[in-house]
Formats: structure tokens, C-alpha cells, sequence
């Protein structure tokens, strides 16, 4: 009996509501397809799209600020034009300052690289390529959507109130954060802050959730769980990391939300505010800081685990090569994740926390230096001596690995908790997460869309426009954050408004102008990518096969435009890994084909 | 166990079934129960982290030694066990009613998820009671020299060191009149608290036994806080427990769960309710045992 | 009941099923082993009072006490879980799934409670007034006798 049963999303009896949606052939109103859409391929295109959005609104607050670091003092009258007061006299004023720093970091950190980078390829690629027709709950997948829109809307709307959005950076750490005194983006834009990080949370979680499910239960028959490609590994660990990890950042704010509203004392102690003793008392900062880094930690490695997995599978794709050590892969993506959870403090050495409990710290941090090191090995591996097609893709995938690899080596500086008390709160930091993390997740997601745009639209980016972006981005983003080491080993800190006064910081000043040059082009290169995206959707070359790159997995075996439930007739069953590239003298091989009589092992 | 069918062996990792051999919500509920327990863990952790940085901690016997109707008798963790039985009996009549479930005996189901519903209301009752008693009680604490009568909130705790009989007939005497009428009617039932009022200091301070009475510092202040966030916290999952056990209810009643064929969703409801007896489990410990 | 199983979801092959009088037993006999765990924890509960209230409050007996609960109240978790939740009943990778995330507690306590206590030590050395105001005086006034700021 179990031959003929084939897992459907949302099961035959229990979610009867759902049967219909099955093949899609039947007719679906304007808001079912495209607005409340339960279909899986709608719902990564909605997080990819509202990513896009808030990554031109983040990357534009990254330009305004740096137009204050490179240009102090200058007067840029068209900024008074567009913001007012907070611009006075066409330059930018130190609480606008702050409130573009901090919201750059959160709405890069979590509304583009968690939201939009693995809500979008999670959803796209889970049922896609482990054969399902769609999730395990296609109506919770929706809510996780709307939940993040909700969490968009009061986070945009935080932009727009008379005290400005949330200024104390983007760990907003108490006292700062706490008092609504403190500042202006201490008072109700912090509290919208929270509230928007408090929907975005449960986004994330009905997102996890799914995702989780749906890999372990929905898997198509011979789909074993080492048959699945790399991404959705890396999507998996991604997921687990996000639902072990985010419930603690939501306690933590929620305590935060006591703390500046209901007068409790969990962060406060010993605070005067313009004279005045506060009532607060017997409540400490750190433990803040310590909520806050249990997630903050783990979510380096949500913005960068889908990254590395999309990478891997490219890599692999466009060499025409199995991915070098599978196995090792997957090794290596457990122990990180697992030690993404065990390695917070190491963002606190120098705020007075025991030292002895630092030492332990330092030394679980540099232990992520071995499986990271196994990855970058995989990935050359993979390349080394293979028949390599440079397509915008395969650029951004080894773009990645080269930042992965500079960014990662100076992580190993960072680490060390005595090197870390000159390096704190420099640029140099500033230089290696936005390296490692920042830049290298953004190459990423780029791969992913280059990638998976023929699956997700039917048609193909432009190439030309592809590879001016890549090298325009690739150049920037090492001229952009390169220097940012030297400012930062000789001691220039991060979130300064003007660093000019300086004598030994002022040498740096062709540097920073040099820096901000380079960013608005950058800006203005993505802002390239985003047309040859819409233009490419309405106006791209159409794809005219199923499977444009010759690839293995599962989701190349769907229609070109796919609809809702992914396959026509059956689900197909697999008969091997995602890797058979080059084999027998075969260039490819899929997923679905059975392992023949005289066939070579891998 | 005591498995059926297909014994024999199953590739359950190959895909095209269960590797645990759950449907996908159970699954669900689960991943979401531990994601769960990480906020309360965190809320929990917290606590103990500031509980660490102080040097004195109230001791939970004299927080909590009320009984509802036994006015001022000392009755240290009286009241909670109460609570902790009736969850725990609440926790039984929902296995009960998961089992009837299985057996797809509805009148069995919609009588246990009844009581189930019961007890939640009871244990919800029960904590009203508590922090009512708790935010309008009146204890002396010592305050810049004088007494003054503050309860347990959020931004004050009572439950400090306990001061010498000296340094308390000092403070009595500072204190205002008010104060003191209101120290006398808590034992003293013979008058009433206006007659109290209009008498002196003096004659007041002669009525007031000092042997007797428990005057302490100003305590931590984040054990208010916390006790009131994360049994708040807990409250509100017992609540939403209710609510998901009534809808459960209406459904079994209304025959939604013979009409599927299955009742599933009882089993799911019945784990986030252990979950919330589980979470009071360790909220138990934390807050009133140790 | 294999073809009832099928129809309730294609991924489940069989049901959870136990006989009734087996499951019956089963439960009256947690649900005891609960109510008494909690009684035994509410008297080591009181006997910590009756600690505090005496003379010269051992710690180290308190100490001891305290243990004794976390360790029984474990134990009460592990009967919920196992016999109410049904985990017990499940597959072993299952319950893995389940059990081994649950390790990461191990760290976030052990790291949180060691820097609580280090915050304590901190402003003990540091701040004098904290110490002064906070510190428990032992009874019948007697001067603190010595310096313990490492203890609780």
C-alpha cells in the first residue's frame, strides 16, 4: 500500500480545505493568486519583492550617513529639501545620524538578509526541490508573510513620527534604550521598534516551523534525507537556528517594553538623569546584552547559512562537478549551527563581563574557524578543475567565497578577547561583519536570484547588466570596506558622527570621502540590479526549456511556470544524490533517473 | 508499544513518509512548544541571572503565606500547592480526553476537555486571587527613617532584610499617624479604622506590640518584575489554553471531529496544555521553592 | 486499523494505541507519582523556613535542599513529557529531536548564572554602598565577620 502514497502538502483528510488548491486548474481570483496566495512560489516572490524594497531603503540610509563620514561639516542643501529639521542647514544632525545607523543595521540585518534572503529561497526552494507539492501548512506560510508586512508597516511607520524611529543602534541596549529621556529615538520610535521586532519574530517562527516540517515530512518517495541538495540543508539548519534562537530576543524585548513602560527594574541600576537619581534599581545592562546576543549570534548564521547552501549548489551546477566532500558539508553546517548557539558573549568582552567566562568564549568562537575552514576547502575544491561557466551566478558564488574567506580571517582577530578590548568598536569591526556577513550574504542572495530567476519568473536576467553588476559590486564593496581595517587598527571608532577633530583620525579623511564615492556607486549599480529585475520579469528573455543550467535537483522538473502544486501528474520519485555532474561520461544527471545496471559508484 | 500494523521495517528517513511518523501539525506543535520554552527559559534565566547579582534574596516562605480566608495565619506554600494540584489534575483530564480521543469517544472528550476548561478557570482564579493579595497588601517597610505600607508591585518589594527592634521603635516614632492607625487595625479589629484616625500618636504607639511586628527594608526590586512577568506570562498561556480548549470543545460538540474522521486536533490542544502545566512546573521552582 | 490510520493522513502508518485498562493504570499511577514529588518538594520547601528562621541558617544544608528540589522537579518534567505528552511513546530519532536542543539550556543557564554572579562580585568590590545596603546581616547584630563576596 505505501508504494502508491506520495506526501501531499496539507494531507488528504485533516486540512480537506486545501484539496482543491492541488493542481491549480482551477480558477483563482486577482488577491487568492497574487495577495493572500497560499502557494509557496507566490510567497518567496512577496519576501524577495518587500526585501528588495527595504534593502533601497536601507542601502539609501547607508548613503546619507556616509555622505556625513566622508564630507563632515559640508552642506548638502538638497538634504534639507527632502528632511527637514533633521537635515538643518543641509547637514545631517547627529540624532538623524543615529536613527539612519540604526536602522540601517535592522532593517538590513533582519527585514533583507533574514527576511528576504531565507524567507525567500526557503519558500521558493523547500518543496521545490525536496519534491512537495507545497508546505506542510501553506496557510501558516501565508500568515508568516503577513506577519512580516505587519512587522514592516510599524517599522516604516516609526520612520515618519515627529521624535524619529529607534536611534540607539541596532542592538538597541538599555540604559539607552530604556529611558524614554535618553534621546529622541528613545521614545515612541523605540516602542514601535519593539512592537515591529515582536511581528517579525512570530514571522519568523510560523516561517521556521514550516520549514522544518515540511523538509522532515514532506520529502518525495527516495528523497533520504543525504539525497538532499545542500541548500535546503543549509535552509533547515537556517530554520532551526531562527526557532531555538528568536524566542529569546522576544523575551528579551519584552522586558525592554517593561522596563521603559510599566517602571520594573530588570536592565536599570543607578541611573541619573539630569540630576535626578531614578528609582531603578538592582537591574543590570548585560543581562540585556545577553538576551540580545542569543539570538544575535545564531542570526549571523541565518543571514549566512542560506547563503553558503545556494552557493554550494551552484557552484556545483555551473562547474559541472559533484560538490566536493557532501558529507563534510553537511558536518560542517551541523557544527555550526550548533556552535552559533554557544558563542554569544564573545560580542560583549569589554563590557565587564567575567573574564574567566570570556576565556571560555574565546575559545568555542575560534572552534567555528574549523568547520568554516572545511567549507571554503569544499567550495575551491568543487571548482578546482572544473568546467566552469562564468555566469553572473557562479561570479557572485565565488564572490562569496573570497569575502566569506577575508571576512572570516579577520572574525579570527575578533575573537580573541585580548585583541578585542583595542579592536572593539572600531571600524575594524564595522569592516569584518559587513565583509562576512553583510556583503558576502548579499553575494549570496544574488547567486540565488540569478540562479533560481528563470524558476521563479520563466524568464532570464540580463547578463550583460549581470556582470557589470558583479564587478562594480565586487570592486566596491573590498574599496569600500578594505580600508576600514586600517581606520580601524589605528583605533578610529564606529558610530561617531564626526571623527575630523581627531589629529590622529583626521589623516583618514581622503579615506572616508574615497569610501563614500564608492558607496553611492555601489547604491547606484544595485539600483541597476533592481531594473534589470522588474524589466526582466515583464520584459526578459522567455526560458524555452525546463532545465536552463542542467541541473540535477527536483525543481528543474517542474514546468516552466510551474502553478500551484508545483507538478503535473505525479510527484517524482528520486533515485539519487543532487550531485551526479560529470559522471560516465554523462554531463548531467537527475534526480529522477534510477541508477542504471552498469553505473559507477560516486 | 503497542504498534500495529507495519513492524516490520520501514525506511522511515527515504522519504515519501514521516521519518516520526506524525502528521505535520504534531510535528509543528512541537517544534513550536520548544521554541516556547526557549522564551520562557529565557524569562527564567534572567531571573536567576539578577537573583545571582544580588546579595540578598526575599525567601519565597514569607512572600507567599496567604490563604484565601484564613486572614493573617502563616501559611507558607499553602496557597500555591493548591494551585500546582489543580493544574496537575487539569493535566490528567486532558490525557483523558486525548485518550478518548484516540477512541473516537466524543461524549468522552467534550466531559474531560469540560473539566480540563474547569481547572484552567480555577488555576486562572486562583492567580487573580494571588495578585490581588499580593498588590494590595500592606507591609511595613522601613523607608529614609519612617515606616510606610507598601504591597508587592512591579516597582516596589517589600520583603527586604528584617530591621532590629531598636531602629523599629525609632522609625515608629517618625512615622505619621496615618500610617500608624493602619498598623494597628491590621491586628487590632476592636475599632475601626476611622476611630483609629482620630487618636494621638502617643496612644497609638501604646497599642502597637513591637515584639510582633515584622518591620523589614526595601528589597530587590526586579524579583516584583519578574515575578509578576513571568507568572503574567504564564498566566496568559494558561488563558490561551482555555480559549484553544473551548474552541476544541465547541468543535467535539458540534461533531467537526467525526465528521474528519480523527480527532487530531485534541491531541495538538492537549500538548500545549501540558506545556503550560510543564512551564508551571519550573515556575514553581523558581518563584516558590527555592 | 492500518487502513484507519491511512485514512487520517498519508504520513502516519500507524496510531499510538494502548489498551484501556493498561493506559488507565498507567496514568493513575503518574499522576500519584506527581502529587507526592510535590508534596516531598513542598516539604523541603518548609524545612528551608524553618532554616532561615533559626539561629544560625546553615547555607550549605540550603544549599543542599534547594538541589534536592531542581532535581525532583526535573524528574516531575520528565513524567509530564514522557507519560502525558506521549513522547515517551515516540521514535527514538523523535525524541532526539526533542531532547538534544533542549542541552543548549545547559550553557545558557551555566553562562548566565556565572556572570549574574560576577555582576554581584563586581559591585561588591566596586561599589561599597551596594554592599552596605545589601549585604544580609547576620542576627543579633553582629558585624558582618568576613569578607565572603563570592557566596551567596
Amino acid at each position: 500500500m505505501s508504494d502508491t502514497i506520495h506526501i501531499q502538502p496539507g494531507s488528504v483528510a485533516h486540512e480537506a480545505a486545501h484539496d482543491e488548491h492541488h493542481h491549480g486548474h482551477h480558477e483563482q481570483s486577482f488577491i487568492t493568486k497574487y495577495v493572500f496566495s497560499q502557494d509557496h512560489k507566490t510567497i518567496g516572490k512577496q519576501f524577495l519583492v518587500t526585501g528588495i524594497i527595504w534593502a533601497v531603503v536601507g542601502g539609501l540610509f547607508s548613503v546619507l550617513f556616509r555622505l556625513q563620514l566622508g564630507f563632515p561639516g559640508q552642506s548638502f542643501p538638497i538634504l534639507e529639501t527632502f528632511f527637514g529639521h533633521w537635515a538643518k542647514g543641509g547637514q545631517i544632525q547627529p540624532e538623524f545620524y543615529y536613527a539612519l545607523i540604526t536602522m540601517h543595521g535592522t532593517v538590513l540585518v533582519f527585514f533583507v538578509l533574514t527576511a528576504g534572503l531565507s524567507g525567500t529561497f526557503a519558500n521558493l526552494l523547500i518543496p521545490l526541490q525536496v519534491g512537495a507539492r507545497d508546505m506542510a501548512s501553506p496557510f501558516l506560510n501565508m500568515l508568516s508573510y503577513w506577519f512580516f508586512f505587519m512587522a514592516s508597516i510599524v517599522m516604516i511607520s516609526s520612520l515618519f513620527i515627529s521624535t524619529g524611529p529607534a536611534a540607539g543602534g541596532w542592538t538597541v541596549y538599555p540604559p539607552l534604550s530604556a529611558l524614554h529621556d535618553a534621546s529622541e529615538g528613545s521614545k515612541l520610535g523605540m516602542d514601535l521598534w519593539i512592537v515591529a521586532m515582536a511581528l517579525f519574530v512570530v514571522s519568523s517562527l510560523l516561517g521556521g516551523l514550516n520549514y522544518i516540517s515540511t523538509i522532515l515530512n514532506m520529502r518525495t518517495k527516495g528523497m533520504s534525507m543525504t539525497r538532499l541538495p545542500l541548500t535546503i540543508w543549509a535552509l533547515f539548519f537556517t530554520a532551526v537556528l531562527g526557532v531555538l534562537s528568536f524566542p529569546v530576543l522576544l523575551s528579551g524585548l519584552i522586558l525592554l517594553l517593561f522596563d521603559r513602560n510599566l517602571g520594573t527594574s530588570f536592565y536599570l541600576s543607578d541611573i541619573v538623569v539630569n540630576g535626578q537619581t531614578l528609582p531603578n534599581e538592582g537591574g543590570s545592562a548585560i543581562l540585556f546584552q545577553h538576551l540580545f546576543w542569543f539570538l544575535g549570534h545564531p542570526e549571523v548564521y541565518i543571514i549566512l547559512l542560506p547563503a553558503m547552501g545556494m552557493v554550494s549548489e551552484i557552484l556545483s551546477v555551473n562547474s559541472r562537478k559533484p560538490i566536493f566532500g557532501y558529507m563534510a558539508m553537511l558536518g560542517s553546517l551541523f557544527a555550526i549551527c550548533i556552535l552559533a548557539f554557544l558563542v554569544w558573549a564573545h560580542h560583549m568582552f569589554v563590557t565587564g563581563l567575567n573574564p574567566f567566562l570570556g576565556s571560555v568564549f574565546v575559545l568555542l568562537t575560534l572552534l567555528i574557524a574549523v568547520p568554516s575552514a572545511i567549507k571554503v576547502f569544499n567550495w575551491l575544491t568543487t571548482l578546482w578543475r572544473g568546467n566552469i561557466r562564468l555566469l553572473p551566478s557562479t561570479l557572485f558564488a565565488i564572490g562569496f567565497v573570497s569575502l566569506f574567506i577575508s571576512g572570516g580571517l579577520t572574525g579570527i582577530f575578533l575573537g580573541n578577547s585580548t585583541i578585542d578590548i583595542h579592536l572593539h568598536d572600531t571600524m575594524f569591526v564595522v569592516a569584518h561583519f559587513h565583509i562576512v556577513m553583510g556583503v558576502a550574504s548579499m553575494f549570496g542572495m544574488f547567486a540565488g536570484v540569478y540562479h533560481w530567476f528563470p524558476k521563479m519568473f520563466g524568464r532570464y536576467l540580463n547578463t550583460t547588466l549581470g556582470y557589470i553588476h558583479f564587478w562594480v559590486t565586487l570592486v566596491g564593496a573590498y574599496l569600500i570596506f578594505w580600508p576600514m581595517h586600517y581606520e580601524g587598527l589605528a583605533g578610529m571608532p564606529r558610530r561617531y558622527l564626526d571623527k575630523s577633530v581627531w589629529r590622529s583620525f583626521s589623516q583618514f579623511g581622503d579615506l572616508d570621502k574615497m569610501i563614500t564615492v564608492v558607496s553611492i556607486i555601489v547604491f547606484a549599480v544595485q539600483l541597476l540590479f533592481i531594473f534589470n529585475f522588474f524589466y526582466s520579469i515583464f520584459k526578459g528573455r522567455k526560458v524555452t526549456s525546463t532545465n536552463p543550467w542542467g541541473a540535477n535537483t527536483l525543481e528543474w522538473t517542474t514546468p516552466v511556470n510551474p502553478g500551484h502544486g508545483n507538478w503535473v501528474g505525479e510527484i517524482p520519485e528520486v533515485h539519487r544524490w543532487a550531485y551526479d555532474y560529470g559522471k560516465d561520461g554523462r554531463e548531467f544527471i537527475p534526480q529522477t533517473e534510477p541508477i542504471g545496471a552498469n553505473e559507477s559508484k560516486h | 508499544m503497542a504498534t500495529t500494523a507495519t513492524t516490520h521495517q520501514t525506511k522511515w528517513w527515504s522519504g515519501g513518509k514521516s521519518p516520526f511518523n506524525l502528521e505535520y501539525g504534531k510535528l509543528m506543535m512541537w517544534y513550536f512548544l520548544m521554541s516556547d520554552s526557549f522564551t520562557f527559559g529565557a524569562f527564567l534565566i534572567s531571573y536567576g541571572s539578577i537573583r545571582f547579582s544580588q546579595n540578598y534574596w526575599a525567601d519565597p516562605n514569607v512572600v507567599f503565606n496567604a490563604f484565601p480566608g484564613a486572614g493573617h495565619t502563616n501559611l507558607p506554600l499553602a496557597f500555591v500547592s493548591v494551585m500546582t494540584f489543580i493544574l496537575i489534575i487539569s493535566s490528567v483530564t486532558m490525557v483523558l480526553a486525548v485518550h478518548a480521543g484516540h477512541k473516537g469517544d466524543r461524549s468522552g472528550v467534550i466531559k474531560w476537555i469540560a473539566w480540563t476548561i474547569v481547572g484552567g478557570l480555577a488555576f486562572l482564579s486562583c492567580q487573580a486571587w494571588e495578585w490581588n493579595h499580593l498588590i494590595t497588601g500592606e507591609h511595613a517597610v522601613l523607608v529614609d527613617g519612617k515606616i510606610e505600607l507598601i504591597g508587592q508591585t512591579m516597582r516596589g518589594n517589600p520583603w527586604g532584610q528584617l530591621v532590629e527592634g531598636g531602629a523599629v521603635a525609632d522609625a515608629l516614632k517618625n512615622s505619621s499617624g496615618e500610617t500608624l492607625a493602619r498598623l494597628v487595625a491590621e491586628h487590632d479589629h476592636s475599632k475601626t479604622l476611622d476611630q483609629l484616625s482620630g487618636m494621638s500618636k502617643d496612644q497609638l504607639l501604646g497599642m502597637i506590640n513591637t515584639a510582633e511586628l515584622h518591620v523589614r527594608t526595601k528589597g530587590p526590586i526586579a524579583f516584583g518584575g519578574y515575578f509578576f512577568g513571568i507568572t503574567g506570562f504564564h498566566g496568559f498561556h494558561v488563558f490561551s489554553g482555555v480559549i484553544i480548549n473551548t474552541i476544541m470543545l465547541i468543535m467535539a460538540y458540534k461533531g467537526v471531529f467525526d465528521r474528519k474522521g480523527h480527532y487530531l486536533m485534541i491531541e495538538k490542544a492537549g500538548l500545549y496544555w501540558h506545556f503550560v502545566d510543564l512551564v508551571w512546573v519550573f515556575v514553581f521552582l523558581c518563584f516558590y521553592l527555592i | 486499523m492500518e487502513h484507519q490510520a491511512n485514512v487520517i493522513s498519508p504520513e502516519i502508518t500507524f496510531q499510538h494505541h494502548t489498551e484501556d485498562g493498561e493506559f488507565r493504570k498507567k496514568i493513575r499511577k503518574t499522576t500519584i507519582l506527581l502529587s507526592v514529588i510535590t508534596i516531598i518538594e513542598l516539604g523541603i520547601g518548609l524545612s528551608i523556613y524553618t532554616i532561615h528562621k533559626g539561629e544560625n541558617p546553615s547555607h550549605l544544608l540550603v544549599l543542599m535542599f534547594k538541589g534536592m528540589i531542581s532535581i525532583l522537579t526535573l524528574a516531575k518534567a520528565y513524567y509530564i513529557v514522557s507519560v502525558f505528552m506521549h513522547l515517551g511513546d515516540e521514535i527514538r530519532n523523535m525524541i532526539m529531536t526533542i531532547v538534544v536542543p533542549l542541552m543548549l539550556f545547559i550553557w545558557f543557564i551555566a553562562a548566565f548564572i556565572i556572570d549574574g554572579n560576577s555582576y554581584k562580585n563586581l559591585r561588591n568590590n566596586y561599589d561599597p554602598y551596594f554592599k552596605e545596603s545589601t549585604m544580609p546581616k547576620e542576627k543579633k547584630a553582629q558585624p558582618a565577620p568576613e569578607e565572603k563576596p563570592g557566596k551567596q
